[in-house]
Parts: C-alpha cells; sequence; structure tokens
C-alpha cells in the first residue's frame, strides 16, 4: 500500500448542491409566475424581447466581470467602449447606406452592412481595449481606489471624445433592410432583430465556454482568475494575457453597443453610462468573475424588466435594482459567484 | 567542481517597506539540492520569490548558468528553465488535475511524456484522481500536484517551498522518497523547516538568518555539527 | 472659518518657530478666505458673482463630505450624489407639498434630509461595506441611478422630470426688500446668500472638528492600515460606517442650501450622473483627505463650469471657421477629465495634498520622528 492512500480525502464526488436547486426554482419561477398574469401570446413576445435585451446586456457585462475575476479590476471605463460601439457600427452603416447597401439593397447586401458594422464594432472596440490597458489600467493593477477613479476619468474623456468625432446631439441608426420586420410565428410577432440579438448571445456565449474549456488561451484565463502568479510561474506572460482578455471584453461591449444601436435606432454618448449600470447590476447577480453567471443575470434582467414593464410600467426601471438587493441579501457573492 | 547553475551575490529585497534580504549570497550546484535553512522571517521563501522574479531585487546580482537574471520579469525566468513550487500546497483548486498539469507542459514532448510517467509511478494517487477538480484533494495530494506539475516541465532548476508544511509525517516521508528521485534529473533549491526531511533530500544547505546567509556547507556535515544546529535552528 | 490650524503631522512635537509662522499663514489665508466670501457681494456686485460664490461654499461642503468618506476612509461611495439630491428633493418637495412656505419648513427639511440620508446611509454600509471596496462602488453606483430615476417616475411625489420650482419663506423669499447697504440691494437673495454661507461654514466646521476628534482619528487610521486598527481591537466597520453616514448627511444638509439657492431641482441637475462626476472632480482635484482641498476643488470646477463657456464664445468668434477647433474648445469637460486623470497618476493627494507635502518637506527637521 502507498503511504499517501492514508491521506486520501473524500474521493471527489458532485453534491446536489443548494445553490443549483435555489437558482434553478428562483429561475423557473421568473419565467412561469408571470403567465399568470399575461396572456400567452405576449408573453411568448414579451420573452422573446426580453432575452434579445439580455443578451446584449451580456456582451457588455461578460467583459467586464472576467476584467474583474482575471485582473481584479473594476473597469467603469467598460460603457464606453459600447458607446464606442454604438457610434462605429452608427458611421459604418451610414457610409454603407450611401452606396445603396443598408435600407435598399439586395438581402446579401443588408446582411453584408450588418456584419460589416459589427466587425469594425469589435476592431475598433479592442484596439481602443489594447491601447486603454497598456497606457491607463496597467498602471493601476492592484489599487482599486485608483482604478476606480481613473477608469471614472476614462470613460468620461471617451465619452467626450465621442462628442468631438460625432458631435454632442442624438443620431439616428440606420437598420438594416434584412432586420426590419418580424417574423409571423403562430401568431407571436417575432421581431427579426431579436432573433439576431438572441442568436448573437448565445452564440458568444457557447463561443466563450468553448474557449475557456476547450483551448489553453481558456486554460491559462481560468487559472489566472484563481491564481495569477502561478501561471506567472509557468511561463505564461500574464501582461499579454490581460491585454487579450482586456480587449476581448472591449470588442464584444462595442459588439453589443452597435447592436444596441441598430435596436434602439438611436444613439447618444451618454449610452455608455447607461448601459455600465445594467452591467454592473447584471454581475452582482451573476457573480463577479464568473461567465455563467454573468449570462444568467442578463437574462433574469431582460426578463424581468419586460415582464415588469408590460405588468407594472412604472416599476420596470427599479426592478433590476430590486432584484440586486435581494440577491445581495440571500447571497453576496451573486449567483454563481465563489464565495 | 562544476559551475553553479544559480549564483546570488548581495541580493537586497524589500517588501513593503521592511528590508527583508540584506545581502544574500549563495550558490546552487548542478545535480545537487541546496536546502535553505533558518527561522521563520528569516528570508527563506523571500529568497526564493526573488530568484523568480516575484520579489524585485534591490540590488546584488542573481546569475543562472552565468546569465543575469534579476530584472527579468517572472515568466521569462520561468522559459529559462526555473520551476518553483510556493508554498501551501498552491494548486489551481477549480481546475481539475489533468488540467493543473496540462497548463505546466506547454507542448507534448517525449521527455514530457516520461516525465508524466515518472510522476504517476511516484504518485499512483495522481491517476486516480486525474479528472477531479484540485480542490478536493487533500493536502498530500495537493502538494503531490504541486510538485509534479513543476517536475514534469523539464526544469534546469526546480524550486520548492516547504513542501512539508502541514502534512501528516508518513506523508511527509513519502514526499521524501519522491523529492530524492526528482534530484538526481533536476538540481533542486529547497525551502524547508522540517529539518527530518531536509537532512534526507539536501546535499548542500545554507542558514539564512535575518536575512543574510549565516552558514553553508554540505548537509552531512551539518548533520553532526551540533552547534551549528542549536545556534541556527535550535535543534541539539 | 475655522481658525484652529491643521497640524501637518499630528505625532510631531516640539513645534519650531517657522511652524508657527506656517500656522499664522494658513489660518490668515482661511480668515481671508472667509472674508472674501463675507464681503463677496460687495466686492463683486453682480449676481453672476455671487451666484459662483453661493455654489463654491455649497459645493465645498459637498466636497469635504465626499473626502471625509473617500479621503478619510479609502471607500469610494457613487452615491454621493444622491444624497445631495435627497437633500435639495426634501426642501423642495416640503415647501411644494407644504402649501405657503414657511419657516418651519426649511427645518423640517434639514431634519429630514439628515435622518432619511442617514438612515439611507447606513442601509447602504450595512449591504456592500462589509463585503468590498469595490463592491462598495458598484453598488453606491447602481443605487444612485435608481434615485434618479425614482426622482424622474415618481411623479406624484417628485413632479418627474420637470422638476420643482418653489418659493422660500419670509424674508428668504425673492421678493422681500430691505433697501440698500452701499450701493447693494438688501434683498431676499442677499439673505439667502448670507443663511447659505452660515450653514456652509457650520458644517464645514462641524466636519473638520468630526475629522479632528479621536474619532476621526481613528478612521484616519484605518485607512492608513486597517489590519493594524483591527489589531488594536477597533471595528474598522463601525468606523468606516459613521464616517459613511456623517459625510452623507453632510452632502443632504449642501443639497438642501444648493434647493434653496437655486429654488429648483430636477433630476438632471441634483440626481444625474454629471452631478457626481463634477463632485469627483472636484474632490480629486482638490485633493483627497485634506477637507480644505474642497474648496479649491469645487472653486476650480465651479468658476471653469461658469466662464468657461464664454471663454469658448470668444474662441468661436475668433476662429469662426475652424470647426474641428470649434468642437474642441466647447469639450471643455474632456480637459478637466485629463486634468482629473493626470492628478489621479501624478498627485495622488491632489492639490493641497501636495501643497501640504511641499510645505512639509520644507521643514523636514523640524517635525520630529516618528
Amino acid at each position: 500500500m502507498n503511504a499517501l492512500d492514508v491521506a486520501v480525502g473524500q474521493p471527489p464526488g458532485r453534491p446536489v448542491s443548494g445553490r443549483h436547486l435555489a437558482v434553478g426554482a428562483g429561475a423557473a419561477a421568473l419565467v412561469l409566475v408571470p403567465l399568470i398574469w399575461i396572456d400567452p401570446t405576449t408573453y411568448l413576445v414579451l420573452t422573446v424581447a426580453g432575452l434579445a435585451m439580455g443578451m446584449l446586456l451580456f456582451l457588455t457585462a461578460v467583459g467586464l466581470t472576467l476584467i474583474f475575476g482575471l485582473m481584479d479590476v473594476l473597469n467603469l471605463a467598460h460603457g464606453a467602449f459600447f458607446a464606442w460601439g454604438g457610434y462605429v457600427g452608427f458611421s459604418v452603416l451610414q457610409r454603407l447606406d450611401a452606396l445603396g447597401w443598408v435600407e435598399t439593397g439586395s438581402l446579401g447586401q443588408s446582411v453584408g452592412s450588418t456584419l460589416l458594422a459589427l466587425a469594425a464594432a469589435a476592431g475598433v472596440g479592442a484596439v481602443l481595449g489594447v491601447v486603454v490597458e497598456r497606457v491607463v489600467v496597467r498602471r493601476v493593477y492592484g489599487d482599486h481606489l485608483k482604478q476606480i477613479l481613473i477608469t471614472v476619468g476614462l470613460s468620461l474623456v471617451m465619452a467626450e471624445v465621442i462628442k468631438i468625432v460625432w458631435g454632442p446631439n442624438d443620431e439616428m441608426v440606420l437598420v438594416p433592410q434584412a432586420l426590419q420586420g418580424s417574423y409571423d410565428l403562430f401568431d407571436v410577432v417575432v421581431n427579426r432583430f431579436r432573433v439576431l440579438a438572441v442568436v448573437v448571445g448565445v452564440a458568444v456565449f457557447g463561443g466563450l465556454h468553448l474557449l475557456l474549456r476547450r483551448t489553453r488561451l481558456g486554460l491559462v484565463v481560468r487559472a489566472g482568475v484563481e491564481n495569477r502568479e502561478i501561471v506567472e510561474v509557468m511561463g505564461y506572460d500574464i501582461g499579454r494575457i490581460f491585454t487579450a482578455v482586456f480587449a476581448g471584453g472591449a470588442a464584444l461591449a462595442a459588439v453589443g453597443g452597435a447592436m444596441w444601436a441598430v435596436f434602439r435606432e438611436q444613439i447618444h454618448p451618454g449610452m455608455g453610462d447607461e448601459n455600465l449600470i445594467l452591467a454592473l447590476i447584471v454581475v452582482i447577480i451573476g457573480g463577479m468573475g464568473s461567465v455563467t453567471g454573468s449570462f444568467v443575470g442578463a437574462v433574469v434582467v431582460g426578463l424581468a424588466f419586460n415582464y415588469v414593464s408590460f405588468l407594472v410600467p412604472k416599476l420596470a426601471l427599479g426592478v433590476n435594482i430590486l432584484i440586486m438587493v435581494i440577491v445581495l441579501l440571500l447571497r453576496p457573492q451573486g449567483l454563481m459567484g465563489q464565495e | 567542481m562544476s559551475d553553479p547553475i544559480l549564483a546570488l551575490e548581495g541580493v537586497h529585497a524589500h517588501i513593503g517597506g521592511h528590508h527583508i534580504l540584506q545581502g544574500v549570497s549563495l550558490e546552487a550546484r548542478p545535480g545537487r539540492a541546496t536546502v535553505l535553512l533558518g527561522r521563520n522571517g528569516a528570508g527563506k521563501t523571500t529568497t526564493l520569490r526573488t530568484i523568480m522574479g516575484l520579489v524585485r531585487a534591490s540590488a546584488g546580482t542573481i546569475r543562472l548558468a552565468g546569465e543575469r537574471i534579476e530584472r527579468r520579469r517572472t515568466f521569462e525566468i520561468a522559459r529559462l528553465g526555473v520551476g518553483y513550487v510556493p508554498e501551501d500546497q498552491a494548486v489551481l483548486s477549480h481546475l481539475t488535475v489533468e488540467e493543473n498539469f496540462r497548463l505546466a507542459m506547454p507542448c507534448e514532448s517525449e521527455e514530457s511524456a516520461r516525465r508524466l510517467d515518472t510522476v504517476f509511478r511516484l504518485f499512483p494517487a495522481l491517476k486516480t484522481y486525474w479528472q477531479a477538480k484540485a480542490g478536493v484533494l487533500s493536502g498530500g495530494q495537493k502538494q503531490m500536484v504541486a510538485i509534479g506539475r513543476a517536475f514534469v516541465t523539464d526544469h534546469r532548476l526546480l524550486l520548492i517551498d516547504e513542501p512539508s508544511k502541514g502534512l501528516a509525517p508518513v506523508v511527509v516521508d513519502h514526499l521524501i522518497e519522491s523529492l530524492r528521485h526528482m534530484r538526481d534529473e533536476t538540481t533542486v533549491i529547497l525551502v524547508e523547516q522540517n529539518f527530518h526531511m531536509a537532512r534526507h533530500v539536501g546535499t548542500d544547505y545554507f542558514i539564512l538568518d535575518d536575512g543574510r546567509v549565516v552558514h553553508g556547507g554540505r548537509m552531512e556535515d551539518l548533520v553532526n555539527d551540533h552547534t551549528v544546529k542549536k545556534r541556527y535552528l535550535g535543534i541539539g | 472659518m475655522a481658525s484652529r490650524a491643521v497640524p501637518l503631522n499630528p505625532t510631531a512635537r516640539g513645534a519650531g518657530r517657522s511652524r508657527d509662522r506656517a500656522r499664522l499663514l494658513a489660518a490668515g489665508v482661511r480668515a481671508l478666505v472667509l472674508l472674501g466670501f463675507v464681503l463677496g457681494p460687495w466686492i463683486f456686485p453682480s449676481f453672476r458673482a455671487m451666484d459662483v460664490l453661493a455654489k463654491i461654499m455649497i459645493f465645498a461642503v459637498v466636497v469635504a463630505s465626499y473626502d471625509l468618506i473617500i479621503g478619510y476612509t479609502g471607500i469610494v461611495s457613487f452615491a454621493h450624489g444622491m444624497f445631495f439630491g435627497l437633500g435639495a428633493y426634501c426642501l423642495a418637495l416640503v415647501i411644494h407639498h407644504g402649501g405657503e412656505p414657511r419657516g418651519f419648513h426649511l427645518a423640517v427639511a434639514l431634519v429630514l434630509a439628515v435622518g432619511l440620508s442617514s438612515v439611507l446611509a447606513s442601509a447602504v454600509a450595512f449591504f456592500s461595506l462589509r463585503v468590498k471596496a469595490i463592491f462598495f462602488a458598484m453598488v453606491t453606483l447602481a443605487l444612485a441611478e435608481f434615485a434618479h430615476i425614482l426622482g424622474g417616475q415618481w411623479t406624484s411625489l417628485t413632479l418627474g422630470e420637470d422638476g420643482v420650482s418653489f418659493r422660500l419663506p419670509g424674508v428668504l423669499g425673492v421678493g422681500w426688500n430691505g433697501g440698500g447697504v452701499l450701493g447693494v440691494g438688501v434683498d431676499g437673495r442677499l439673505i439667502t446668500y448670507y443663511a447659505v454661507l452660515g450653514v456652509s461654514v457650520a458644517v464645514f466646521v462641524g466636519l473638520l472638528r468630526f475629522v479632528e476628534s479621536p474619532v476621526g482619528r481613528v478612521i484616519e487610521s484605518i485607512r492608513e492600515n486597517e489590519r493594524r486598527a483591527t489589531a488594536l481591537g477597533y471595528r474598522t466597520f463601525h468606523y468606516q460606517l459613521l464616517a459613511t453616514v456623517v459625510g452623507s448627511a453632510g452632502a443632504s444638509i449642501a443639497g438642501v442650501l444648493f434647493a434653496g439657492w437655486v429654488r429648483y431641482v430636477n433630476p438632471e441637475s441634483v440626481l444625474g450622473i454629471p452631478v457626481m462626476l463634477n463632485i469627483l472632480l472636484m474632490v480629486i482635484i482638490g485633493g483627497l483627505g485634506t477637507l480644505y482641498g474642497g474648496i479649491v476643488g469645487a472653486a476650480f470646477i465651479v468658476a471653469a463650469e461658469t466662464w468657461l463657456p464664454e471663454l469658448q464664445k470668444a474662441a468661436s468668434t475668433l476662429l469662426p471657421g475652424v470647426e474641428i477647433a470649434q468642437r474642441l474648445a466647447e469639450r471643455w469637460v474632456l480637459y478637466f477629465g485629463i486634468l482629473f486623470m493626470l492628478v489621479v497618476f501624478l498627485f495622488p493627494k491632489g492639490i493641497m495634498g501636495a501643497v501640504r507635502q511641499i510645505l512639509a518637506r520644507r521643514e523636514p527637521a523640524r517635525t520630529g520622528g516618528q
């Protein structure tokens, strides 16, 4: 017998965790209880709308949560990437419309212009992310007070630069023809754009899941979230990984902003701040550092907002805060957060 | 005698305004296991962390096979072939044992496969728990993951910080066995409070006190030198 | 304003002559500043100037009370603007819903503001202070936005986005007129100005006393080294809670003053994110952990906000054709933002902190060993 077997602990098992049960029950309640007051058709429309909104929130929240988990940085400038994405998407659509691609054009052209707008937003977001991480955020690792202040200053500056480049007023966003109108499924009117939002959101979530679970980069990121130092002493350049994650998060937020722009058909320089607050609520609800948590949190916020704005319109904007407070009371670390 | 693989000369280091290392000079020779001994707070762990670049040396030089590394960053030092096992059974507890090892093996070479076999031979328990989250393992098993993980990469030098800490004597004996095996393949620098382990794994030693090396030599000499042991280690 | 000097180094012993001189100088500067505020309406007899002075006083109180939280405890709260807005709405709503404006409305508003903000601040602190500094920032940001939404949506109480305009009672009313003194009309405006001045000075001195009291010293020591303070037996949570409550109450009083001075509140002007950002700019530019920095920061931002738009108009008449120049001139907030970041990077202690450091360095031998 090996001496070490003496020290063997409990064999690994998967105890049914109360947390999963509670989260499942809460989610079921959230999804099903509104059916008591809402007729099924309206309910389905609201659910799709809620999911679409949730997916757009997820795109911003996921970067926030990863940056927090990996680098221990609360990036209050994250909303600025969202706003920049919105404006870049807006500009690209406007240029392409001049070529007749967006509001008229063939199906291919209109889908192509959508993809180009999203890709441009992602590209600009990633570049901005690299610059911001290298020039600003890198200097304040480990100092929470400075981080908070510096990133607030940064978001102010980035919003002001938007006003210089694009002007301080609201802009109307052109919606590609392929995204206008809706599908009609058994009397349920499903807005096309919402379908796209859900598809993109789920794809990003699935893609991130694969990236984190199946690739070496993902392995390094997951390890870095837990213990930066171990990753470094294994010979990984954590600085470059930070930059990559920061840029990735910024790119996703920018894509979210571009989609939001098309969704709302309108953009304004302050859109980043509003989105940042919603994303923060999502992250707090889901648990800081958890990708799945921010996915769940985003869906919760999106659904709750839509159901409540149908049932009690006045309460709609406050319901997210209410959920946040309840979660904080019951599980301060968030639904999926680690203790 | 062969050239040292690692040589520290007059290394100073500060942590949070405290002057921890006050001119540490020591050497480790290839194929040998050098043990750093000394009381709590003498600067043993800081010495390892400074070698690894986790603490900046404020003065002095650190040479790895003749090349100066005291200004290098941690990951560069790791890529130059220095492995590090931090204290307190530092595993990545949310990752599986397999992922802990995969992370440590940047490329799957024949050499690393052979070393992995060695690890499995030394620590059969790891094979049983290969797919388990490292966090559920016992302290001894975690230490096996931490040490094995550093061993599978072909390091020129392996720094191990207090592997015996918090482990039952029977586990410590097993670790001693394993570390003696590894010593034959890699040069080791070991920080150890447990003299039993130190004397059975180490071939050379240095004693640190108040951030300085106060004594050094061959382990077999120390074992019989009761004056030094009593004075610096408090054992007779 | 307070004539007592804040010691540069509380543990310093044996003050030398130059130290006494420095104290005298500091006291002189303080007296001059106070005199400036008192005589302001006579020195600059325009409503514009009086408005700027009053806002500087009010925001100096807001910033000093914020400094108590951020500078003396190291906790970043984004709800400070919310407490300011709470105070402002207390006055506006008490008068609006209370019928004809009466003197006691002011007292009710003050008590209500202090009471509500204290309760709310304690609740927020209980929720998030125990967890993490970052958490506190996130939760307070979300709550502040909630308050902003509430201000706009709860129309039956707050009148929504339209805001509340109201009159002040008695001699504070705009209509009241008491003749003129030395060419300056003594009217409700002027009386309000002095009321604002009186309350501002009282609150500011109160905050100074709090910081210099034994409790304040403990709070400072917690910021310096939380673990040590805990080891010494101080229950850090209680002290941080106290600082948060006192600071928030201070902000709400300043909010009452602001509403009283402007006689109009709406969600954007007292609860919006820009208000909070302005407070942050003031406290950082003025300097953390000094309280007096608040006056500098408030003066800088309020003055800039008042006069920069005019400068920009001048710039656009000078360079009429250059559109990008105009756009750049228009965006003075951008330069504040850059200045803010530079100050955080380069002078983490702000302007007052840097001045103090320089003063302290000039007499290193005399401050004694620690």
